[in-house]
């Protein structure tokens, strides 16, 4: 809760950083590092990505001599760029749009797909002692690109003295603004809504409800072009303080929220989460090392091999064909073939087919009887069958699943003769991950999801480690 | 011919009784298993006792390194008696020819299908007609000694070529026959490489109803042949007649009925040329068909009659099935 007044009062609304891969069922996915390289010693926090470089928001001193406050003597909030040098990490930051706003807060941004407009959070007074009893609240602005300038602020329709709007996210598509408000008739502290773009205007903001909202605060929202939803909420069931959560939207619903893991979720306060495009690394904002905000960038550490092999069925069952016969099989033959497989089982014919219990060497025979004298000449052919499993994991599970069910999935059938495998990693198509010989999954939305099991061996002598894998396809159908 | 000459007032037709050697190079062979060679009397011209023209004629092949004295025995060549076929009283008489020299055996009309023309060609070595004699039931009568250099050389065969014709001149009876080639006049001693041959197969089948009394005859499958067609000829529906080969588990073939003709065709597959078919003569079960006796003969697709080898040349094709293995998804 000291995380989200102090994100209120301060009137930084930081833009909400999504991330709809994250997931919250496995632990270590993501490796994270604090970006030392734009941390301030100040408040920096909502980074996101804006053409070559981030765009967050920062208290820092502006420079030695001119320190910029409001007037109860706070430090204001800025927009600071950040462009990426050579390797694509983010270099020395320096103001973004310096005459965007004057003696007012200006916090976390956000830009639409086509870079033209920017949407953010300011206070809705610039410079103005309102009192105590007129509290300067928060709105959302837009300014338009215009060259190298933003320019055309204009605030949006529904800014309200009476209460805050922030937050703004536009979705990829521009039709839904989502952002945070404490307007009245919500589920209690902050909740998150939503505004429909019908032909140029916005509609009436509706609450995402019960679904997504509590009653603690819910903020920086996110809209991942997946249909997952990100926001952060210090409602109980997290790691401590914020936490990121998430939802899905399916079939016009949202799920149950549920919190990422650690190392992105902490007890400290964890917010403001952005994803790069692909969804495997980005940034977020974390209080973690000091009461100050910092901000830290993040890396899946899932793996996923791109080129996998596809689960292999093992077929045990097998055509036996006397070639020699075959090619004369239209004949009028005084003789009838009758097979051995080697099993306990016969059949009778020129080609037979036969399928076995399992793996094994069989002795396949072939008598061939003498239908004018009825003798049998016995093993006139024979052929060693040997079967074996094919080397390979082994992916054990239903094919279908409906979203929600548990789905089991084992990999104790696997052959890997020789190969001492010391992990079965599982990677179930939706960046999460387990380990383990069984492991389960639960799939929140229909689809279907390639799974890879990827089985590694104990380091040999030589220190070198094997892996194989294999990757099913599974269903999973609506709930 | 010169040669031939000389040694010809030399034959002396000399009359052995010994007892069938198995051992020997004989007509029919040991692989053949059929029990008699028959020749009935041309008298009346039924040929509804399976003979279709009261003759036969075999080649004896010998190999053109061997240059002895070789002997042509004949096993109860008369008509009479315990092993031959009696019509009404014993009236028949056979006449035994053996030849060589040039066009004996590739004279076009020298083959025996059809004992017209001049199928009596090449020089004459030895001639015998036999009636009824009870010295003879069951025993041999020898011909020659033959100089193997008085044969005709066929080089396809490497082999100096001599013929012998059966024919019946006179009365109705049937003639059960073998014929042996020997190194002694006394004893059925095979000769090393050497064969016999026919392209017209007059034979009698086992007076039994056993079906594991099998007969074979051996068409040898030159280069060339594309199907063959085979006629045999008054089989009675006597049991199943199929064809065996190296590729060929066993096609069954069709069989003729009483003094009729039955013509079938069957393609040559690619790993039987070179080699020997076998043809697999089965009897009947249940009713016995008694004193059966069969003419059989074969073609190419050029018309041209193909040899049925005593001893099959390449050895007994044995057909070899194979194993395939397909997995299935």
């Amino acid at each position: 809760m000291r995380g989200v007044l102090r994100h209120i009062t301060v009137a930084l609304l930081v833009l909400s950083c999504s991330w709809t891969l994250l997931d919250g069922q496995s632990k270590g996915t993501f490796e994270v590092s604090h970006l030392s390289a734009i941390s301030s010693g100040s408040a920096d926090m909502a980074p996101v990505i804006m053409s070559d470089g981030i765009l967050f928001c920062s208290n820092r001193k502006t420079n030695p001599f001119l320190t910029k406050k409001n007037l109860d003597g706070v430090r204001l909030f800025e927009l600071w760029f950040a462009p990426f040098d050579g390797n694509g990490e983010p270099s020395s930051p320096r103001r973004f749009a310096p005459g965007l706003v004057n003696d007012a807060n200006i916090g976390p941004a956000s830009v639409t797909t086509d870079g033209n407009t920017l949407w953010f959070t300011r206070n809705l007074s610039e410079g103005r002692r309102l009192g105590r009893k007129q509290p300067n609240r928060l709105g959302i602005y837009t300014a338009k690109r215009s060259g190298s300038q933003w320019t055309d602020i204009t605030p949006f329709e529904h800014n309200n003295p009476e209460y805050n709007l922030s937050y703004p996210y536009v979705s990829a598509d521009g039709r839904y603004l989502f952002f945070c408000s404490d307007m009245p008739g919500g589920e209690g502290s902050y909740d998150i809504y939503m505004c429909e773009n019908l032909e140029g205007q916005w509609s009436e903001p509706v609450n995402l409800g019960p679904e997504v909202n509590s009653s603690s605060a819910e903020l920086h929202p996110f809209l991942h072009s997946s249909g997952r939803l990100y926001f952060a909420s210090d409602r109980p069931g997290g790691k401590g303080g914020l936490d990121v959560w998430y939802s899905n939207l399916a079939y016009g619903s949202w799920t149950t929220p549920r919190a990422l893991d650690e190392p992105v979720n902490s007890e400290a306060d964890d917010f403001a989460f952005y994803a790069a495009q692909g969804g495997l690394q980005g940034y977020f904002t974390s209080n973690r090392r000091s009461f100050n905000d910092d901000i830290y960038s993040f890396s899946s550490t899932i793996i996923r091999w791109s080129a996998c092999d596809t689960l292999q069925q093992n077929s045990y069952c097998y055509e036996f064909i006397e070639e020699n016969a075959l090619r004369q099989d239209t004949m009028k033959t005084g003789f009838r073939w009758e097979w051995d497989f080697g099993d306990g089982h016969r059949a009778v014919g020129i080609t037979a087919e036969h399928c076995y219990a399992g793996p094994g060497v069989y002795d396949v025979t072939l008598d061939i009887v003498n239908l004018i004298t009825g003798g049998i000449e016995k093993r006139q052919a024979s052929y060693e069958l040997e079967i074996t499993d094919i080397e390979q994991p082994v992916i054990t599970s239903p094919e279908t699943v409906r979203a929600g069910e548990t789905l089991i999935l084992n990999a104790g059938a696997t052959y890997l003769p020789g190969m001492n495998i010391e992990r079965y990693y599982w990677n179930f198509g939706d960046e999460t991950v387990a380990t383990g010989l069984e492991v389960s999954k639960i799939y929140e939305l229909p689809g279907k999801y390639n799974i890879q099991l990827i089985v590694s061996s104990k380091p040999d002598a030589g220190g070198v480690v094997r892996e194989v894998c294999v990757c099913k396809d599974i269903e999973v159908s609506a709930k | 011919m010169k040669v031939t000459r000389k040694i010809l007032p030399l034959f002396l037709f000399i009359l052995y009784a010994v007892p069938a050697g198995m051992n020997a190079q004989e007509v029919p062979g040991p692989d053949e298993n059929i029990p008699f060679l028959i020749t009935f009397g041309k008298e009346g011209g039924v040929t509804s006792w399976g003979d279709d023209d009261f003759s036969q004629t075999f080649f004896f092949a010998l190999p053109k390194d061997y240059k002895d004295p070789f002997y042509i025995r004949v096993y109860d060549p008369d008509t009479g008696g315990k092993t031959d076929e009696l019509n009404n009283f014993w009236n028949t008489r056979m006449m035994y020819s053996i030849y060589g020299g040039k066009g004996c055996y590739t004279h076009e009309e020298a083959n025996g299908i059809s004992p017209t023309g001049n199928y009596k060609s090449g020089t004459l070595l030895a001639t015998r007609t036999f009636g009824m004699d009870n010295k003879l039931d069951e025993r041999w009568y020898t011909f020659g000694p033959f100089n193997p250099a008085d044969g005709e050389y066929y080089p396809k065969f490497l082999s100096n070529i001599f013929k012998i014709v059966c024919d019946g001149i006179s009365g109705d009876d049937g003639n059960l026959y073998r014929y042996a080639i020997s190194r002694r006049p006394d004893a059925n001693v095979p000769i090393d490489g050497a064969n016999a041959f026919t392209y017209e197969y007059t034979f009698r089948m086992w007076n039994n109803n056993d079906t594991s009394f099998v007969s074979h005859i051996y068409p040898f499958i030159d280069s060339g042949c594309v199907y063959i067609q085979m006629r045999n000829f008054d089989w009675d529906d006597d049991g199943d007649f199929i064809v065996v080969s190296v590729e060929r588990k066993g096609q069954v073939m069709p069989l003729s009925g009483d003094d009729v003709w039955e013509t079938s065709r069957m393609p040559i597959l690619e790993g039987e040329i070179g080699k020997s078919l076998d043809f697999r003569f089965y009897k009947k079960k249940g009713d016995l068909v008694r004193n059966n006796n069969v003419v059989i003969s074969v073609q190419n697709q050029y018309g041209e009659n193909l040899p049925f080898f005593s001893a099959p040349i390449g050895g007994v094709p044995v057909y070899k099935p194979r194993i395939k293995v397909v997995p299935k998804k």
